[in-house]
């Protein structure tokens, strides 16, 4: 990336040592140290599927505040979400969930029927509070999430990646046979870059940068507060 | 008791009335020059921008499968509108040419005290309620829009028609217009259908109801407000 006068490679360069220094966090690094069981895999895999429907919510905020340009960025974004590319012969994210769940064992009522976790909610209420400030804020408190799951940007693998191959590992699930996560290790690659064609247009001042580094700064500390809820899901269940 | 009929009435009833208002009525009375329908196609312009802003705002509070059906709402207003080759903001933007305006006119347009008040309202409504009256909000404005619904013709089909035979262009060379026409018909029988699926008990016919209120009130607002602008130009 080319260096620009007005900050836009410093700032990008902050974006991405933010989201590598989550994976130094206590609660991720608790949450990447667990033992997948199959029971820990359905609970998690459960979870994740209301982890991918916030998104939703937040996106949606955030196509609402954007300028039109961006909404129809965003709009695109969520067909590989929200309807899947169906000319690729793609289903949706939260289908493509509740699809993997099968080889954890579980029925689509299952993802129906259990609650969400409650430090989840409260995650999700503070994802979709900062979704609704300013929209560069907002915007970048949603892309951050993506930029850490891009395992272009990522040194040891994105989050996605790491749980996909604790799986693999635990339980003999192999990453191709795992299609939501497969699918997130390859699109979030894509969807990364969102946020810095944002940045290269509306970054031009000093105020900007610093609502973008707000956005992702809090939104990263609501995904440390959520892993850490998730881990604590993970370890509250036997791990045999 | 037939729950959803009776609500659905109610709707006609509303977006009906709309017309019968002291605003709708100083709007749509207001004799066009060619300099008001300018600075009405350009204000039109931004209200479709703050449609769009409140389009958002309703999918990220809306259940998944309303989500969907917003997302592909928005696939005619924000993307491409097979009936029209385009997007509707550039839509208006090319509408605009017929008049005499040229894109720089949206871009350096600014938002009116008393239409901006309006526009802000609408964001509330559409961020801050129950996602049952957030969704009406956005919808009545399109059911308000709805030949079949309203008599005599809704909202676009009656401006357009001022257009028409104040300033002599024809409807279909006020592209917006006429595309809305047809539009707004089918986009808000799509999303009228959500209500058979969502609208179970009093409460939900409540929260429709309490949407559909406070848009059809800003609403008349918004028009009472483009009524006033435009008697000011000469």
């Amino acid at each position: 990336m080319k260096t620009t006068p007005n900050g836009i490679e410093t700032l990008w360069t902050e974006l991405i040592r933010m989201c590598n220094e989550q994976f130094a966090s206590k609660p991720f690094r608790r949450l990447l140290s667990t033992r997948f069981t199959k029971a820990r895999a359905q609970q998690y895999s459960i979870q994740m599927a209301f982890y991918v429907q916030n998104r939703r919510d937040c996106w949606g905020y955030v196509q609402g505040s954007a300028p039109l340009e961006i909404k129809k960025l965003i709009w695109q974004h969520e067909e590989d979400e929200l309807i899947g590319r169906k000319s690729e012969g793609k289903q949706d994210h939260i289908t493509l969930a509740v699809k993997e769940g099968e080889i954890f064992g579980l029925t689509a009522e299952a993802f129906e029927q259990n609650p969400r976790l409650e430090g989840g909610e409260v995650c999700f209420s503070a994802w979709i509070r900062v979704a609704q400030r300013s929209w560069l804020e907002a915007i970048a408190a949603s892309a951050i999430l993506e930029m850490r799951n891009s395992g272009e940007l990522i040194q040891g693998g994105s989050l996605s990646r790491r749980i996909g191959d604790m799986l693999e590992r635990d339980l003999g699930i192999p990453m191709k046979k795992q299609i939501n996560t497969a699918e997130h290790v390859v699109m979030d690659v894509e969807h990364a870059h969102l946020l810095m064609q944002v940045a290269r247009k509306y970054a031009s001042s000093e105020t900007a940068r610093k609502a973008i580094l707000r956005g992702a700064a809090e939104s990263l500390m609501i995904d440390r507060v959520y892993r850490g809820h998730l881990a604590d899901m993970l370890e509250a269940l036997p791990d045999a | 008791m037939d729950i959803l009929g009776d609500l659905l009435k109610t709707l006609d009833q509303m977006v009906n009335d709309q017309f019968e208002s002291i605003e709708f009525k100083r709007f749509l009375g207001v004799p066009l020059t060619l300099e008001r329908g300018r600075f009405y196609v350009v204000q039109n312009a931004l209200y479709t921008s703050n449609r769009r802003d409140c389009w958002g705002y309703v999918q990220g509070g809306a259940p998944l499968q309303v989500k969907r059906i917003i997302w592909e709402h928005e696939s005619d207003e924000l993307i491409n509108d097979p009936r029209a080759g385009m997007d509707h903001y550039a839509l208006s933007v090319k509408q605009g040419e017929v008049i005499g305006l040229r894109p720089e006119d949206f871009e350096k347009a600014e938002v009116p005290s008393m239409v901006r008040a309006c526009f802000y309202a609408w964001h509330h409504v559409a961020m801050h309620n129950h996602w049952l009256s957030a969704y009406t909000a956005s919808h009545m404005l399109e059911r308000r829009n709805n030949g079949k619904i309203v008599k005599g013709g809704g909202m676009s089909y009656r401006v357009g028609k001022k257009f028409e035979n104040e300033l002599g262009i024809n409807l279909k060379r006020m592209i917006s217009l006429d595309v809305h026409v047809v539009a707004d018909t089918d986009h808000s029988e799509n999303i009228s259908e959500m209500f058979e699926r969502y609208v179970k008990t009093a409460e939900d016919c409540e929260l429709v109801l309490k949407g559909a209120r406070e848009s059809m009130a800003i609403d008349r607002a918004y028009r009472g407000a483009l009524g006033y602008y435009m008697e000011q130009i000469n």
